[in-house]
């Protein structure tokens, strides 16, 4: 029984780090720039509809919207700034790196000192709890598995039929091609940052109702995010989900079978394996080198 | 160096290397007066200082010595490590449980922090250094916080957030280093000779080999440069000397515990060199001072001194490619440019 709710668990959790690594390889795919800030962007996400619920007292769906948008500025604001600018001076891969750490060591800060060092929690979507196979799980994880699968096929179906996903992705892969074409090839990495920004709050705030959110998680969620990615391929939105479930699930039982201080460890752990020994498979020879 | 002009034309690698000899090896005058100057100033400071700020400035120096591994790193092997905090862990536990637990002196527990760190970069070295860009950078940013799960539950040695209390005062030859002042003395004169080291270190076959390696691999392949073994090498480097400035910290302080090596640590270590500018080893220098007074100074402004702080980081990687060193050297020779060129006006 504790093996099945660690399992609930793990599921629920790997659907929270495919939406964070979905970002990570939209922002990827249409930048080359691997955004060592998208944990913090769902935390500050979460954080923002948090105080909008309770100082402004917006109603919850409104402080959810501001959340999410929230995000999403920010990261349009990312690029439309220090991205461009590092772009322009056609900067080394290490100095996308490095930007990307300091904001999100800046927003992570930005949110200690607006909103303090405890951990928030958002109200639940919904409060039913239900068995499962002798295990319980609430009404809300089945919503964030919902909403992020749903989230997860949308986004294909954008990437695959709409002009703009698919004008994204020209802009990416052939910027000189695409540019001949009439596409903005600027104004398409300012589209995929704010997309992954958006998918970031999105993650942040589906699972503020279940983990409190604090200041300090931003890291971790980033690295986790980016094992999902990475396992599941950079360029697949389905591969990320399965990437999320194999680091969720993989958490989840080492919490059951070695001891729950040591999850992370064994999740970081198993993100320095992937990367060492599937590499190509996952990212493909051309796109490993990014910048 | 500066990136732009390697972007826009790069040089060969033998004009470069000739250009940096030039540099380094002949000092001018002037070099050698503002050298004397300094030199004064630092050991007049402790003297004239209050205590709490020469507290600080020890802090200072534990962090050009950490943050001078991680600036080699990236200076010369062009490697983010953002998991120093891991090895800077290794030398305050090996210090403190050796010392403070085992009664042993000294010296013995900063040996094993070092030894153990050597060990430990190899063994994982090994592998993740096959990486490159941000999957190394990312991996050893998740071997930072695997390190700091560790020393957690691993309580039997490192007493978890109670960390281990009582680590004895350092002591060489008779001279105990219980204050502030005499502990400036012992660890700036350390973080000067591992500078010096490095500087010295970059003019050598091996310092001439990782440029080579940095700037054109391929053909550093080419004349049998072992890339390989190269970052191993200097990967290994790196983290015996964040043992080391783990170990004298732990001695400085007289306690350590988990949080005293997370993550945000490693960031620090990290922004050593990137605010100092990482292409000159006594870059260092000036970042380390930046990194240890610039909080204390904004924290006068209360909170929002980190958010500051971070914004500091991101305008020096954005406006500062070559950190406040590099700033700095590009501003006098603008000054001597200029100068040159009135001179060259007046007298034709």
């Amino acid at each position: 029984m504790l093996f099945t709710q660690a399992l609930l668990a793990g599921v629920t959790n790997g659907f929270v780090y495919a939406l964070v690594g979905l970002g990570i390889a939209v922002i990827f795919k249409g930048s080359h720039v691997i955004n060592a800030m998208q944990g913090e962007l769902a935390v500050v996400g979460a954080a923002t509809a948090v105080f909008a619920a309770a100082i402004w007292g917006l109603p919850l769906w409104l402080a959810v919207v501001a959340g999410a948008l929230t995000g999403m500025a920010i990261a349009i604001l990312v690029e439309l700034g220090p991205i461009r600018a590092l772009f322009a001076r056609r900067a080394r891969e290490e100095s996308f790196l490095l930007l990307t750490v300091g904001l999100g060591f800046t927003f992570s800060a930005g949110v200690l000192y607006l909103f303090g060092r405890e951990e928030h929690l958002l109200p639940p979507l919904g409060d039913e709890v239900y068995e499962v196979f002798g295990a319980i799980i609430r009404e809300h994880a089945l919503w964030v598995i919902g909403i992020s699968a749903a989230l997860i096929l949308a986004l294909r179906l954008f990437y695959r039929h709409t002009h703009l996903g698919l004008s994204m992705m020209a802009a990416s892969i052939d910027p000189d091609g695409a540019a001949t074409t009439g596409i903005n090839v600027r104004a398409m990495r300012t589209a995929t940052f704010a997309l992954g920004g958006l998918l970031a709050a999105l993650a942040g705030l589906l699972v503020a109702p279940l983990i409190g959110v604090g200041y300090q998680m931003g890291p971790l969620l980033t690295l986790k995010g980016f094992a999902a990615a990475i396992l599941g391929g950079l360029s697949n939105p389905l591969g990320a989900l399965v990437g999320g479930l194999v680091i969720g699930i993989l958490e989840a039982m080492s919490i059951v079978f070695v001891s729950s201080g040591m999850k992370d460890a064994v999740a970081l752990t198993l993100l320095i394996v992937i990367m060492i020994f599937v590499p190509d498979g996952i990212l493909g020879r051309a796109g490993r080198k990014g910048g | 160096m500066l990136p732009n002009k390697t972007s826009l034309a790069p040089p060969g690698i033998a004009g470069e290397l000739s250009a940096q000899r030039l540099r380094t090896t002949r000092p001018s005058a002037a070099a050698l007066s503002v050298l004397a100057l300094a030199a004064g100033v630092f050991l007049i400071l402790p003297m004239v200082l209050e205590r709490h700020a020469v507290d600080l400035l020890v802090f200072c120096g534990l962090y050009a010595i950490a943050g001078a591994g991680v600036g080699f790193l990236l200076g010369q092997g062009g490697i983010v490590n953002l998991g120093q905090a891991a090895f800077y862990g290794i030398g305050g536990y090996a210090s403190a449980y050796c010392s403070a637990r085992l009664g042993w002196p000294a010296p013995a527990g900063i040996a094993i922090g070092i030894v153990l760190s050597l060990a430990i970069a190899a063994l994982i070295g090994q592998p993740i250094l096959r990486l490159s860009g941000y999957f190394l950078a990312l991996a050893t940013l998740a071997l930072g916080i695997i390190c700091t799960n560790i020393y957690f539950e691993a309580d039997f040695i490192t007493g978890g957030t109670l960390g281990v209390p009582g680590v004895p005062k350092l002591a060489v030859g008779g001279v105990i280093f219980d204050t502030p002042e005499k502990f400036y003395y012992l660890v700036w004169p350390i973080a000067f000779a591992t500078i010096l080291a490095m500087h010295n270190l970059m003019g050598s076959r091996i310092g001439l080999a990782l440029q080579a390696m940095r700037d054109a691999p391929d053909a550093a392949m080419v004349m049998a440069i072992d890339n390989a073994r190269l970052k191993l090498w200097i990967f290994m480097l790196s983290s015996g000397l964040g043992a080391l400035s783990g170990s004298l910290f732990a001695h400085y302080v007289g306690f350590v515990n988990v949080d005293s090596f997370g993550v945000d640590k490693s960031i620090l270590f990290l922004l050593v060199p990137v605010i100092g500018g990482a292409s000159v080893p006594a870059g260092v220098i000036v970042g380390a001072l930046f990194i240890g007074l610039v909080p204390e100074l904004l924290s006068t402004l209360g909170d929002i001194h980190r958010v500051l702080f971070g914004l500091a980081l991101v305008a020096s990687v954005v406006f500062f490619p070559d950190g406040l060193w590099g700033l700095g050297r590009d501003l006098t020779g603008l000054v001597r440019r200029r100068s040159g060129a009135t001179r060259g006006e007046t007298t034709p």
